[in-house]
C-alpha cells in the first residue's frame, strides 16, 4: 500500500490546492447539506423563504427605481433591479456568510484536522442554492415583462462566478480578521448596507457616472460588483450594459486582487486559528 | 526512523503566550485600536505576556501495531501532545514524521447536528472524520447495529437519551479505518456494558489489523487493559516511555506525597450549614499513619463543623485506588445506629471514624475524598483536600507467592468442595 508521509514542523505553511479539496469533497457536501438542511427545519415556509426574501427587496427597490428614474417601462425596470439585487443578494450572502464562517464552525476544526478552506466553501455552495432557486423570480419576470434572451446569455455563468469570487475574497480576509477581532460581525453588514447604494443595483451605472465629475469614475470602478452586475446585465440584456470597457476591467481586476489578497491572508493564518479561537 | 516506526516525535515543544499585567492586549478592534494609540505614545512599554510551555521537548517513537498510552496529570500536556499530532495545532519547535491516515478522536460526535437524524449525522460525521461517502454506503449498516439504535435511525438526535447519542458518535468513530487512532478520554462517557464494547474494538482493530493507537486516559486499569507501552508527561516534560504497567507505576510513586491526613482551617462561606475541617487515617493504636498494614486494623476519621443546628445532615466518605477507581462509598446514615435519622445536629465539632475492611483491600495507593450533604436536597461541603495513604500486603495469599491478580479488591475466599452430580 502506497502511504504518504506527513511531517509536521512549526514552518509547515499550507497553500490552496484542488488535491485537497478533491480528497475532502464528501466534508464539503456534507457541511453544506447540513447548512441547508438545518436552516428551513421546522419552519413552516420552509424553503419558500429563499424566495421570499429577495423578492420582497426587489419589489421594494423596483417600486423605488420605477418612481425616481421616471421609466416608461416599469415591467423592464423591475426584470433589471431584479437581475442586479439577486445578484448582490448572492454577493451579501457570500460575504457575510463567509466571513462569519469560520468561527461559527470553530467547534470542528478544534477537534479534528481538514483544510479549513472546505469550511467557506461549503458555506458558498448553500449561497449559490439559495441563488438558483431566487433565479425564479428572475425567469418570471422575464415572461411578464416579454424580454427575449440574447446569445450573450452565455456568459451569465462567468458573472456569477465573479460574484462568488468578490464574495469568497472579501470574506476569507473577513473570517481571518474575525478569528481574533469580533467586531467583524458588526462591521460586514455596515459594509454592505452603504455598498448597496455604491453599486449599479438599483440604476444602471451610467446613471451614477453621469452624475459624478470624471475623476470620480475610477473610484467608482474600483468596487468589485460593478463589473459582476454590468457584465451579468450585458448577458441577460446585450450591449449597452457595459458603460465602459476600460472601467470594467478595471473593477474585474480588482475582483481578482481581492480573491488573491484574501486567499494569501487566510492561509497566512490559517495553522493558528485554534489558538486565537 | 527504523522500518516499524511509524510516529517519530522530535524535541517537540509548545509555547502559548499568556497575558500578564501591563497594557492588556484587547481583544476588540477597537480596543486594540486604543492600545496601538497608548502604545505610540509609550513606546517603551511592550505588551506583557508570560512565556507558558505547555510542552517542552518531547521525543518518542512509536512502532506499527503499538497501543500507547498517554499518561500525566490534569495540565501535563497530554491533550496538546494529541493536539499537535492530530494536526489541529502546530508546534512551536520540533517536528512529527508520521506514515499512513491519520484520525483523531479528541471528542465523540464531533459536528453532531441535533436537528439532523442519526442518519444525516452518520453522514456529517463520518465525513468529518475523514472518511469518504462510499466507505460510509459501506459500512453503514454496521455503525447502525454497533450503535443499536435502528429504530430511531430516522430520529433527529436531539431527541436521544444521551446514552443513544455517545453510542451513536461512537460508533461512527468505531469504524474508521485509520493507520494510526488518536484517542482522548471519550470512553469516559456512556454505560460499563457500551465501554466495554469500545475497548474490545479498539484491541480487535490493533491486534487484528495492526493498526497503530494513541490513547489518553486517567483511567489506570483501562489503560493497562490496552496499552502496551505508554508515554509518561509531567508538567508538559517527558518523563519517560515503556511498557504500560511500569510507566503506570513510576506515574503512583511520583508527586505527592502519602501523608494521610488533612485539615482545613478556613473560614466557611457566609451561610455555610456545615464544614469538614479534618479526614485521617489510623492505624490499630490510633495513630495518625502514611501506611497501613493489611495484618492490623485501619480506620479513617472525620471531623466536621456545624454551623447551623439543624438535623438531616449526613456526610459520606470514598475510597479510591488510584489504579482500579472508587472501591466503595459509605455514609454516616447507612447504619442508623445512634438514631442519626432524626438526629439533630448540634454547632459545634463532631468527629466520626469507620474501620476500613482489611480483609477486602488489596495493596497500593488510595486516596480520600469526603463531602456533606442533605441527602436528595443539598450539598453542604465537598472536602478541598485528596487524602493519600497506602495499604501496605502482607498476609494475602497474593503477598505469599508474590503472584500478579486481577481486581479492585482482594478477599480471601474459602472454597469448597461439593458433591453435585449436575454438570
Amino acid at each position: 500500500m502506497n502511504k504518504d508521509k506527513i511531517i509536521i514542523d512549526p514552518n509547515l505553511s499550507s497553500f490552496f490546492s484542488w488535491n485537497d479539496i478533491i480528497r475532502y469533497k464528501s466534508l464539503l457536501n456534507n457541511l453544506a447539506k447540513r447548512d441547508f438542511l438545518v436552516r428551513y427545519k421546522q419552519a413552516f415556509a420552509g424553503i419558500m423563504w429563499a424566495l421570499i426574501k429577495p423578492l420582497m427587496s426587489i419589489l421594494v427597490f423596483g417600486y423605488i427605481s420605477t418612481k425616481i428614474s421616471n421609466s416608461e417601462n416599469t415591467a423592464t425596470n423591475f426584470v433589471y433591479v431584479a437581475s442586479a439585487m439577486l445578484l448582490w443578494q448572492l454577493f451579501s450572502n457570500v460575504f457575510n456568510d463567509v466571513s462569519n464562517s469560520i468561527i461559527s464552525n470553530s467547534n470542528l476544526f478544534s477537534k479534528v484536522y481538514f483544510p479549513k478552506i472546505i469550511i467557506p466553501l461549503s458555506t458558498i455552495l448553500v449561497c449559490l442554492v439559495d441563488f438558483f432557486i431566487s433565479l425564479i423570480i428572475l425567469v418570471v419576470l422575464f415572461v411578464i415583462s416579454g424580454q427575449s434572451l440574447h446569445w450573450q446569455i452565455i456568459f451569465a455563468p462567468l458573472f456569477i462566478l465573479l460574484t462568488v469570487i468578490n464574495g469568497l475574497g472579501l470574506g476569507l480576509y473577513f473570517a481571518t480578521i474575525n478569528v481574533k477581532y469580533r467586531d467583524v460581525k458588526f462591521i460586514v453588514p455596515v459594509i454592505l448596507q452603504f455598498g448597496m447604494y455604491v453599486t449599479p443595483v438599483i440604476f444602471n451605472t451610467n446613471y451614477y457616472l453621469d452624475r459624478m465629475p470624471s475623476w470620480l469614475h475610477w473610484l467608482f470602478c474600483l468596487n468589485p460588483m460593478v463589473g459582476a452586475i454590468d457584465g451579468f446585465k450585458y448577458a441577460l440584456f446585450g450591449s449597452d450594459s457595459i458603460y465602459n470597457i476600460y472601467y470594467f476591467s478595471l473593477s474585474v481586476c480588482v475582483s481578482f486582487l481581492f480573491l488573491f489578497i484574501g486567499i494569501k491572508y487566510f492561509y497566512k493564518f490559517e495553522r493558528n486559528f485554534v489558538d486565537y479561537i | 526512523m527504523s522500518k516499524n516506526t511509524v510516529i517519530k516525535v522530535e524535541n517537540l515543544s509548545k509555547q502559548y503566550l499568556l497575558n500578564k499585567g501591563g497594557l492588556p492586549k484587547s481583544d476588540t478592534l477597537f480596543g486594540s485600536f486604543l492600545n496601538g494609540l497608548r502604545n505610540v505614545k509609550n513606546i517603551t512599554s511592550k505588551p506583557q505576556t508570560e512565556e507558558f510551555w505547555a510542552l517542552k521537548d518531547i521525543s518518542f517513537e512509536v512502532e506499527q501495531g503499538d497501543r500507547v498510552g498517554i499518561i500525566g496529570r490534569n495540565g501535563a500536556g497530554k491533550s496538546t501532545l494529541l493536539k499537535i499530532l492530530s494536526r489541529i495545532t502546530p508546534p512551536t519547535k520540533g517536528k512529527i514524521e508520521y506514515t499512513g491516515r491519520m484520525a483523531s478522536l479528541l471528542e465523540v460526535g464531533t459536528g453532531f447536528h441535533g436537528d439532523l437524524s442519526g442518519r444525516e449525522n452518520i453522514y456529517l460525521n463520518g465525513s468529518i472524520l475523514g472518511m469518504h461517502k462510499h466507505e460510509i454506503d459501506r459500512k453503514f449498516d454496521e455503525i447502525v447495529a454497533f450503535s443499536e439504535i435502528e429504530k430511531f435511525i430516522d430520529t433527529p438526535v436531539k431527541r436521544y437519551s444521551s446514552g443513544m447519542y455517545v453510542r451513536l458518535a461512537f460508533a461512527v468513530a468505531a469504524h474508521l479505518e485509520p493507520d494510526i487512532l488518536i484517542v482522548d478520554e471519550v470512553l469516559a462517557v456512556g454505560d460499563a456494558a457500551f465501554q466495554d464494547k469500545c475497548l474490545g474494538k479498539m484491541n480487535e482493530v490493533s491486534t487484528k489489523e495492526g493498526r497503530t493507537i494513541l490513547f489518553v486516559s486517567h483511567q489506570m486499569a483501562v489503560l493497562s487493559a490496552l496499552c502496551n507501552k505508554s508515554v509518561l508527561l509531567e508538567k508538559g516534560q517527558f518523563v519517560g516511555m515503556g511498557p504500560t504497567d511500569s510507566i503506570i507505576n513510576t506515574y503512583l510513586h511520583r508527586g505527592e506525597k502519602n501523608t494521610g491526613q488533612n485539615y482545613d482551617d478556613s473560614a466557611p462561606v457566609k451561610g455555610a450549614k456545615l464544614k469538614i475541617r479534618s479526614v485521617r487515617v489510623l492505624n490499630h493504636v490510633q495513630t495518625t499513619v502514611s501506611e497501613i498494614n493489611n495484618a492490623y486494623k485501619g480506620f479513617i476519621e472525620i471531623g466536621f463543623e456545624v454551623l447551623e443546628k439543624s438535623r438531616g445532615y449526613d456526610v459520606s466518605l470514598e475510597l479510591k485506588h488510584l489504579q482500579y477507581g472508587t472501591i466503595f462509598t459509605t455514609c454516616l446514615k447507612d447504619k442508623d445506629t445512634e438514631g442519626n435519622d432524626n438526629k439533630v445536629w448540634e454547632k459545634g465539632l463532631h468527629k466520626y471514624s469507620i474501620e476500613l475492611p482489611m480483609d477486602l483491600l488489596r495493596e497500593g495507593e488510595y486516596i480520600i475524598s469526603a463531602a456533606a450533604t442533605i441527602p436528595k436536597v443539598e450539598v453542604l461541603d465537598v472536602f478541598n483536600y485528596d487524602t493519600l495513604f497506602s495499604i501496605l500486603d502482607s498476609t494475602s495469599p497474593v503477598a505469599k507467592t508474590t503472584e500478579g491478580r486481577n481486581g479492585a479488591i482482594l478477599p480471601v475466599i474459602e472454597w469448597k468442595k461439593t458433591d453435585s452430580v449436575i454438570i
